[in-house]
């Protein structure tokens, strides 16, 4: 159940560290509230700093504190059914970042993942990640 | 509404082999048995409900691992495996608590992967759990046996850690 001012750990390796949700977006199906598979609208808080060689380049993606970004949450601490009837719940509440296109901005995921992503359409996300639960 | 469920159980009783007409490969599951005839006039609906609405090999978990007072029944703080038929296929984790209602009986485990807590609750009479199994019991004075645990709902697992890496430190996974 993620909805405003929740707070997510971001999981890949775009650079953020924390973010806060701040719309969830399809919200006329979910009453406001994001799930595992949900495309949020989130605004980083604490972010790696950034190394200076990246701060040269002009092609590499910089993500630092205060960016509006989009980002799919892949981990809440809000118990999800399974249609089988299982119910599973996480420590903590985790997103990933993403780019308007539905696209990842980092390339790796450090961290398990939920399964509920598949059956909403984020199989790229699934297959990088080192365990799915 | 019981009568209409008597005088439906009682068509289905009747027309038993019958083949579906609409479909060959249709999997047509025998009917059950003969309600007794307390059923017929209403009383005890839940104990034969209990009796019958999980299959043979679940009743027989239902009874012995399940059960308040068999001497192999699961203890909580026991370490299990869940082994399902679709993927992923095993999940392990320490046996948080157990909550019996009959065929709706359902336990949770809670696993710590990849430094992330996890917890799942599974149903006891899923056709989707082929099997459990027991890792480590919970019974004993501690060692192979596992350290007795004080309380039926080990909640405050979820608060120390150090608690949960005690009770997983015998078992190399």
């Amino acid at each position: 159940m993620i909805g405003l001012k929740s707070t997510l750990n971001v999981i890949d390796n775009s650079g953020a560290l924390i973010v806060e949700c701040v719309n969830v977006l399809k919200n006329k199906v979910n009453n406001g509230w994001g799930s595992v598979g949900d495309e949020i609208v989130c605004v980083v808080k604490r972010a790696r700093p950034v190394p200076a060689a990246l701060q040269a380049s002009s092609t590499a993606v910089k993500v630092r504190q205060g960016d509006v970004r989009r980002a799919v949450i892949v981990r809440t601490a809000k118990s999800v059914r399974r249609p089988d009837g299982r119910v599973i719940k996480f420590d903590d509440n985790a997103a990933v970042l993403l780019n308007n296109k539905r696209e990842m901005l980092g390339t790796r995921i450090g961290g398990i993942v939920s399964a509920d992503l598949r059956m909403k359409g984020w199989g790229k996300i699934v297959s990088l990640a080192p365990k799915v639960l | 509404m019981l009568s209409g469920l008597c005088r439906g159980l009682a068509r289905s009783m009747s027309t038993a082999t019958a083949p579906y007409p609409f479909s060959k490969v249709a999997i047509i599951p025998p009917a059950p048995a003969a309600p007794p005839a307390a059923l017929r006039q209403g009383k005890g609906l839940m104990p034969y409900l209990q009796r019958t609405l999980p299959s043979p090999e679940k009743q027989k978990l239902l009874d012995t691992l399940f059960s308040r007072r068999h001497p192999d029944r699961l203890l909580p703080g026991s370490v299990l495996t869940v082994i399902l038929n679709h993927a992923p296929t095993t999940f392990s984790g320490v046996l948080l608590s157990i909550r019996r209602r009959g065929p709706d009986t359902s336990f949770v485990l809670r696993n710590v992967i990849n430094r992330t807590g996890v917890e799942m609750q599974f149903f006891v009479s899923s056709p989707h759990v082929k099997e459990i199994k027991v890792v480590q019991g919970a019974g004993g004075s501690g060692g192979k046996q596992g350290r007795r645990m004080r309380r039926a709902k080990l909640f405050y697992l979820r608060d120390s850690p150090e608690k949960m890496s005690a009770i997983s430190a015998g078992i190399k996974n």
